[in-house]
């Protein structure tokens, strides 16, 4: 197998994007290209989850393509959802480590913000079980709320906890030009204020508003390639481990749940690949569209043991300069979750921590970093660890 | 409107799936048979939903997770504002949804 890196990356502000989607994702795509300084690419794999209902577009991978004129390129389209960028970029890792292509672009990307906050909520919601869960109206808020509720009675989660994850992660992005949400609440604001039922509203109990990640277009690009290739304009930040498991559809069928148990598992994958552990790690992009997913994929990647995440939060552990640095780009729940985008923009923030061009949300000589991308609610899990060295 | 919804039962080892799955989450054997689930159980956890999805015309909906008496849980809605972990619950079928005009069939639980 050969050794594969990440030579390129380009990401663009999520948000509110104007144009369209295949132009969007071209845009971050020659970014990356021109960031590895290449021209050409022998493939190229798209993480999007929602084109043909969001934007009443499919065969994504082959337009993009053709938008940035990269014929006769192979291309594919990989769906799955909220952790399309993260296969994305785990399919791209066999074809470059394989040797079947030697270098490939990873564009993820996604423009939410074309149809209303209840069809965006729809839309999410088919990721559940047809007839054991979506037909209830069970969204993905929905079984967070549930999550947290048994979270809290175990573990002795508080409402305080939550909040300070969302404020930790809101003052993470204030450093991060490229993160949707460029202001931070206060505490008073969300949780001890009279007007913060109002400012702060409940969505999925005992979830509020600020419990929860924006609704974001957004799109981010990645080029691999292998040393063996050859040199490119940017240093390589090599790919040490991949770890991919899945779990039960329905959150119901899992044996405790609050375990997200394809974390644990995905993890081990790849901390076993990376012959690393958690304690190597440096700094970790855990994907957080609720507050609670980022306490508890805290404790599952072994940072800390189960039911001590919201303690080590408190400790200011999980905060840039603490211990262990979660969400320096403030996570999906301050930069956004454009959700086919959201995989690869998570690994571009570590390229970019790994080389130290992180700027003021840099964390100090960071040699490891890790990613978790999460699928449905845990049922399909991708971990990646990123390392200076090879 | 179907008034009743089955459990699946594993011909081998006896397990009770819900939903339908066709091979055994417990011995991977792939012969099931249709099983009365029981109609009591016990709410393990819930949330009161504000933002709802395409298709709703309330404001809130109360949504459970319940561990029927022969130990299957099913997801459903609940059917009393006063939700507490660990509340003994009725389960009744009723309509849960229209989906293109049509009414659709699921768990709801009552408090007892």
């Amino acid at each position: 197998m050969r050794k594969v890196a990440v030579y390129g990356c380009g990401m663009n502000q999520f948000g509110m994007y104007e144009g369209g989607l295949v132009q969007m994702m071209a845009e971050v795509s020659l970014a990356a290209m021109d960031d590895a300084g290449v021209d050409k690419v022998d493939a190229v794999f798209v993480g999007n989850m929602g084109g043909g209902i969001l934007n009443h577009q499919t065969g994504i991978a082959s337009a993009l393509v053709d938008c940035l004129s990269l014929y006769p390129a192979a291309a594919m389209l990989i769906e799955n959802g909220p952790a399309s960028g993260g296969a994305a970029v785990s399919a791209a890792f066999m074809a470059v480590a394989s040797g079947l292509y030697d270098t490939v672009l990873v564009t993820g990307g996604e423009k939410m913000r074309t149809v209303s906050p209840w069809e965006v909520t729809d839309f999410v919601a088919t990721l559940t079980h047809p007839e054991a869960e979506y037909i209830y109206g069970i969204t993905l808020p929905a079984l967070a709320g549930m999550f947290t509720r048994l979270y809290m009675e175990k573990y002795g989660v508080t409402a305080e906890h939550l909040a300070k994850v969302a404020i930790k992660n809101h003052l993470h992005a204030l450093h991060n030009p490229y993160a949707h949400v460029q202001l931070a609440p206060v505490m008073e604001a969300i949780l001890g204020s009279e007007d913060a039922l109002v400012v702060n509203p409940y969505v999925a109990d005992p979830l509020r508003f600020y419990d929860l990640c924006p609704v974001s277009d957004g799109a981010a690009a990645l080029i691999l390639s292998s040393p063996e290739v050859g040199n490119f304009k940017k240093p390589p930040v090599f790919i040490k481990g991949i770890g991919h498991a899945t779990d039960t559809h329905t959150v119901h069928e899992r044996k405790d749940p609050t375990d997200l148990t394809a974390v644990r598992l995905a993890a081990e994958k790849a901390y076993k690949m990376a012959d690393l552990g958690p304690k190597d790690v440096m700094v970790a992009e855990l994907h957080d569209p609720f507050t609670i997913l980022e306490i508890a994929e805290s404790e599952e990647v072994g940072f800390f043991p189960k039911g001590e995440g919201h303690l080590a939060l408190e400790r200011g552990d999980t905060s840039l300069g603490g211990s262990i640095p979660i969400n320096p780009s403030g996570g999906l729940k301050a930069k956004g979750h454009p959700v086919g985008a959201t995989g690869v923009a998570q690994i571009c923030e570590l390229v970019w921590q790994l080389r130290g061009e992180a700027g003021k949300r840099q964390v100090k000589d960071a040699k490891v970093g890790l990613a978790v991308n999460l699928g449905g609610f845990g049922n399909n899990v991708v971990v990646t660890i990123l390392a200076r060295e090879e | 409107m179907e008034s009743k919804i089955m459990g699946y039962q594993c011909q081998k080892c006896g397990k009770i799936h819900y939903p339908f799955h066709l091979r055994c989450s417990s011995c991977g054997a792939r012969d099931f048979e249709l099983c009365d689930l029981p109609d009591e159980g016990v709410l393990l956890t819930f949330t009161r939903l504000s933002a709802l999805p395409e298709g709703y015309d309330v404001r809130t909906l109360n949504l459970g997770i319940v561990e029927l008496s022969n130990g299957v849980r099913v997801t459903g809605q609940v059917l009393t504002d006063n939700m507490k972990i660990g509340m003994k619950v009725k389960v009744t079928v009723g309509t849960v949804r229209e989906i293109m005009g049509e009414p659709v069939a699921g768990f709801q639980f009552l408090a007892t």
